[in-house]
C-alpha cells in the first residue's frame, strides 16, 4: 500500500512520471480463471460433492449400519405421501414470509435512524447490536427460560398471556419463534441498512430540501428507493435464514406442539439423526435445496436484481 | 449473482455432515478381528460424572491383564449418534455402554453383537448376580447381550408432602380412584395437581407406560414390540387411554404443561415451590431437587409407587423406567475372553461400593449390603426394595423400541395429552411403528 501510495504521488517538479503507477496495476493482471480457483475448489468440495452424495443417498435405505441399500424411488414416494412433509414446507414458507414481514420494516427504520448523527446514537446502536453476538443456542435457551409459563414473563403478565401456554399452541409457538428470530436477526439487517443509508449521496437530500420536501417525504422518495438493492440482499439472506432455521426450533419447541412447528430443516434432522433414516433425510435435504434455489431465482428475477441496475444513475 | 452462489453453498454445506457419514459407513463394512489393535480392548461409555467408576474398574482390570482396556468417553448428548455411526466400522468399540432393549436391537439384527450365553454357562454369576427384572432388559430373542453396569432409575410418583397436607391428603394415592380424588382436592386448594414437563415429551410418555401396564399388564406392550400392532386397538388399550383422558379432563396437569419442561428445571420447580402436588418422574428427581434445595429433598419431597388400577391385569408392583445401563460386546472383538473377564467386575463388591458412593443404585444381589453407605440410605433402600420386588420392570417405551420409533412415540403421546388427537389417532400412530 505505502509503495503504491508514494509511487502515485506526482514527482517533484511536476514532471509526468506515469510508468510506476501503471506497473502497479499491470503486475496484478486482469482477473482470470486462477483467481476463481480457490473459491471453485471450496465450492466443489464442500457444496457440490456433498450435494451429489446426498442425491445418491436419497435413493437408498441406510441407518448407518452396514452399507446403503438402493431402494429406487421408495423414499420419494414416502415423502410424497407424508402429510408432515407437506406441512413442513408450508410452515417453512410461513416462517420466511413472517420473518421478512416483521424484520424488514423494523431493520429499515432502525438502520436509517442509526445512519444519522443524533446524540447517543452510537451507544444505543451498540446495545441493539448485542443479540447478534450471541449464539442461536444461547438465545434459544435464554428465551426458553424467560417464557416459562409459571416462572417467566408470562407468569408475571397473566392478564396478557392467560395461562402462559405459549409453546403449547400452534399460533403461540410460531409467534414465539418469529419473535425470537426477529430479536436475533434484526440487528444484523439493521447493520446492512445502516451502511447502505450512509452511502446515499447527500446532494439528493439537499436537492429535496430546496424543493421543499419534509423528512417523511424524503424518506419515502429518496431513502427507500435508494435502499432497493440492499433490501433485496437483506431479504434473500432472510429467506435463506428462514429455510435453514434449526437451533431455535430444536431448543424452543422441538417441532411441537405435535408437529406444528416442524419446519423442513428440522424434519430433515429428525429423520436423519433421530430416526436414523438417512435415505429419507437426504431426500428432504434435496427438497430443501430445490425449494431454496427456486425461491432465490424468483426473488432475483422479480426484483430485477440480476440486471444490476444502479440506483445512482445520472449522479 | 454472488448471493445465489452463497445461498446454495450454505444449503449444501449442511450436507457435508451426511457425506462424512457416507464415507465412514462405506469404508468400514464390518472388518474382522485381525484388523483390530493388538493387546487392546476399546471400551466406549456415555461421558458424564459417572465415568470415575468406569475408569476405576478399567484400572483394576489393567493391573492384572496383558490385554489393556482403553476407556473412550463419548460426550453424553451425542452418544447414540456416534455409536450408530461407528459400530459397523473398524473403529467400533469392543465393549460399549447402552440402554439394552431397543438401543441394541438393530445391532443384534445386524449380527454385530456377541451373545453372552457361553460365558454365563462358564460363570453363572454373570447372570445370577443381577436382579432378574433388570437383566431381562438386555435379553433379546432369548439370548443375553448385556450386563448391567451402572444404576437403576425406576419412575416413581413424587410429591410435595406439605402441599398434600394443606389440601387434606394424608397419604400418597394407592389406587387410581384415590389419585382422582387427590386431584380434586389439590385443584380446590388452588394448585396444579400434577406437574408435567410436557415440552420434553418423554415425561408425558411415563404416564402411558404405567397406565398401560396397570390396566393391561406387561404382555400388551411386549406383544406390540414383537410386531402384533393389533393390540393397540384392543379393549385394554382403549380402557387405558380412557383412564388417561379421564385424568387429563379432570385438570390434573393444568393447561400449560406443553410449555413446561423438566430439563430446564420448570416442572421440578413447580413441585418444590409448592405450586404442584405431584410429579411422575425417574429416580433422578431426588438428585435434581437436592441440587437446588437439599432441605426440600430431605424433608418435604415424598415418593411412592404408581397407584394400582382396580380391575387391571398388571401387577401393582410392576415398575417402569430405565432398568439400568449395560455393557455389550462387539462380535468382531479380538479378545472375547478378556472382555467377558472384564464384565465379571460388574458384580464385584468394589464396583457396587464405588457406584453407591457416587449416588447410583446398582442392581446386583449384593447391593443391599452396601446401601447404608448411600448418600440417603432410606431413599436408596426404598428404591432397591421396589426393584427387587417388581415382578416386571418395563423399560421406557422410547428405549424399548429402536431409536427410529422415538419421534413417532413422543409426538403421539404429546398430541394425545394436548387433545390434538383422540384414542383413534393415538392407536393409528402406534400401529404405524
Amino acid at each position: 500500500m505505502t509503495v503504491l501510495a508514494t509511487s502515485r504521488r506526482p514527482a517533484p517538479g511536476g514532471s509526468p512520471v506515469s510508468r510506476p503507477a501503471r506497473s502497479g496495476a499491470s503486475s496484478v493482471g486482469r482477473p482470470g480463471f486462477i483467481w476463481a480457483l480457490p473459491a471453485t475448489i471450496f465450492f466443489a468440495l464442500f457444496a457440490l460433492v456433498p450435494l451429489a452424495a446426498v442425491a445418491v443417498l436419497s435413493f437408498t435405505s441406510w441407518s448407518g449400519l452396514g452399507d446403503p441399500r438402493f431402494v429406487g424411488f421408495e423414499n420419494w414416494e414416502t415423502l410424497m405421501a407424508d402429510p408432515v412433509m407437506l406441512k413442513s414446507l408450508w410452515l417453512s414458507l410461513l416462517f420466511i414470509v413472517l420473518g421478512v414481514v416483521t424484520q424488514t420494516p423494523l431493520s429499515i427504520l432502525l438502520g436509517v435512524w442509526a445512519a444519522g448523527n443524533q446524540r447517543n446514537r452510537a451507544v444505543l446502536s451498540a446495545i441493539y447490536f448485542i443479540p447478534l453476538l450471541l449464539s442461536s443456542a444461547a438465545i434459544s435457551v435464554l428465551w426458553r427460560a424467560l417464557l416459562d409459563p409459571n416462572f417467566g414473563i408470562p407468569g408475571q403478565l397473566s392478564w396478557l398471556f392467560g395461562d402462559g401456554n405459549l409453546l403449547g399452541t400452534q399460533s403461540g409457538a410460531i409467534g414465539v419463534l418469529i419473535f425470537v428470530g426477529m430479536w436475533q436477526f434484526t440487528p444484523f439487517h439493521t447493520l446492512i441498512y445502516q451502511g447502505a443509508a450512509r452511502g446515499i449521496p447527500h446532494v439528493l437530500y439537499q436537492a429535496a430540501e430546496i424543493d421543499g420536501a419534509g423528512r417523511v417525504r424524503q424518506f419515502f422518495a429518496i431513502t427507500l428507493p435508494q435502499l432497493r438493492n440492499t433490501a433485496i440482499t437483506s431479504i434473500i439472506l432472510m429467506v435463506v435464514g428462514g429455510l435453514t432455521t434449526f437451533e431455535t426450533v430444536l431448543i424452543l419447541t422441538n417441532g411441537g406442539p405435535g408437529t406444528d412447528t416442524t419446519i423442513t430443516a428440522f424434519y430433515m434432522y429428525q429423520e436423519a439423526f433421530q430416526s436414523f433414516d438417512f435415505g429419507v433425510g437426504s431426500a428432504i435435504a434435496l427438497v430443501l435445496v430445490i425449494v431454496a434455489t427456486a425461491i432465490s431465482l424468483v426473488v432475483v428475477k422479480v426484483s430485477g436484481y440480476d440486471k444490476m441496475n444502479s440506483s445512482l444513475e445520472g449522479l | 449473482m454472488n448471493n445465489r452462489t452463497r445461498m446454495s453453498r450454505s444449503l449444501a454445506g449442511g450436507a457435508v455432515m451426511m457425506l462424512g457419514l457416507t464415507l465412514a459407513g462405506c469404508s468400514g463394512g464390518g472388518g474382522d478381528a485381525s484388523s483390530r489393535p493388538e493387546n487392546e480392548l476399546h471400551l466406549a461409555v456415555y461421558g458424564d460424572a459417572g465415568n470415575t467408576v468406569e475408569q476405576a474398574m478399567v484400572d483394576k482390570f489393567n493391573k492384572t491383564s496383558d490385554v489393556k482396556i482403553v476407556l473412550d468417553t463419548i460426550p453424553g448428548a451425542d452418544y447414540q449418534k456416534k455409536l450408530q455411526t461407528i459400530i459397523d466400522t473398524d473403529s467400533a468399540p469392543d465393549i460399549f455402554f447402552n440402554w439394552g432393549g431397543g438401543s441394541i436391537a438393530n445391532f443384534v439384527d445386524a449380527g454385530l453383537l456377541l451373545p453372552l450365553d457361553e460365558f454365563i454357562e462358564e460363570d453363572p454369576q454373570l447372570k445370577d448376580a443381577f436382579l432378574p427384572s433388570v437383566f431381562e432388559t438386555a435379553v433379546i430373542d432369548d439370548k443375553a447381550y448385556g450386563v448391567p453396569m451402572r444404576g437403576t432409575q425406576p419412575v416413581m410418583l413424587f410429591n410435595n408432602s406439605e402441599v398434600l397436607k394443606q389440601a387434606g391428603i394424608d397419604a400418597p394415592p394407592a389406587t387410581w380412584d384415590e389419585l382422582l380424588e387427590d386431584v380434586k382436592k389439590l385443584k380446590a386448594a388452588g394448585v396444579t395437581p400434577i406437574a408435567l414437563g410436557g415440552g420434553d415429551k418423554w415425561p408425558t410418555q411415563m404416564w402411558f407406560q404405567y397406565v398401560f401396564d396397570r390396566v393391561a399388564g406387561e404382555d400388551l406392550f411386549q406383544a406390540a414390540l414383537d410386531g402384533d400392532t393389533d393390540v393397540w386397538d384392543s379393549e385394554e388399550s382403549r380402557e387405558a387411554l380412557g383412564k388417561l383422558r379421564e385424568l387429563i379432563d379432570a385438570g390434573a396437569f393444568g393447561t400449560n404443561f406443553d410449555s413446561v419442561k423438566f430439563t430446564d428445571g420448570g416442572s421440578p420447580a413447580l413441585l418444590a415451590s409448592g405450586r404442584a402436588g405431584f410429579e411422575l418422574m425417574g429416580s433422578w428427581e431426588y438428585a435434581t431437587q437436592q441440587d437446588s434445595d437439599p432441605a426440600f429433598a430431605e424433608e418435604v419431597l415424598g415418593y411412592s409407587e404408581f397407584p394400582a388400577i382396580e380391575g387391571g391385569e398388571g401387577d401393582p408392583h410392576n415398575l417402569a423406567g430405565n432398568t439400568n445401563n449395560f455393557y455389550s460386546i462387539h462380535k468382531e472383538t479380538r479378545y472375547p475372553e478378556e472382555a467377558a473377564e472384564f464384565l465379571k467386575l460388574m458384580y464385584s463388591d468394589e464396583f457396587v461400593q464405588e457406584q453407591v458412593a457416587i449416588g447410583n443404585l446398582p442392581t446386583t444381589t449384593n447391593t443391599e449390603k452396601f446401601l447404608d453407605k448411600a448418600a440417603d440410605p432410606e431413599y436408596a433402600k426404598y428404591q432397591f426394595d421396589l426393584v427387587q420386588k417388581a415382578p416386571h420392570f418395563q423399560l421406557s417405551w422410547d428405549q424399548a423400541y429402536p431409536p427410529e420409533a422415538t419421534v413417532t412415540i413422543h409426538t403421539a403421546v404429546s398430541q394425545f395429552f394436548s387433545g390434538q388427537i383422540d384414542e383413534d389417532g393415538f392407536i393409528k400412530a402406534m400401529q404405524g411403528l
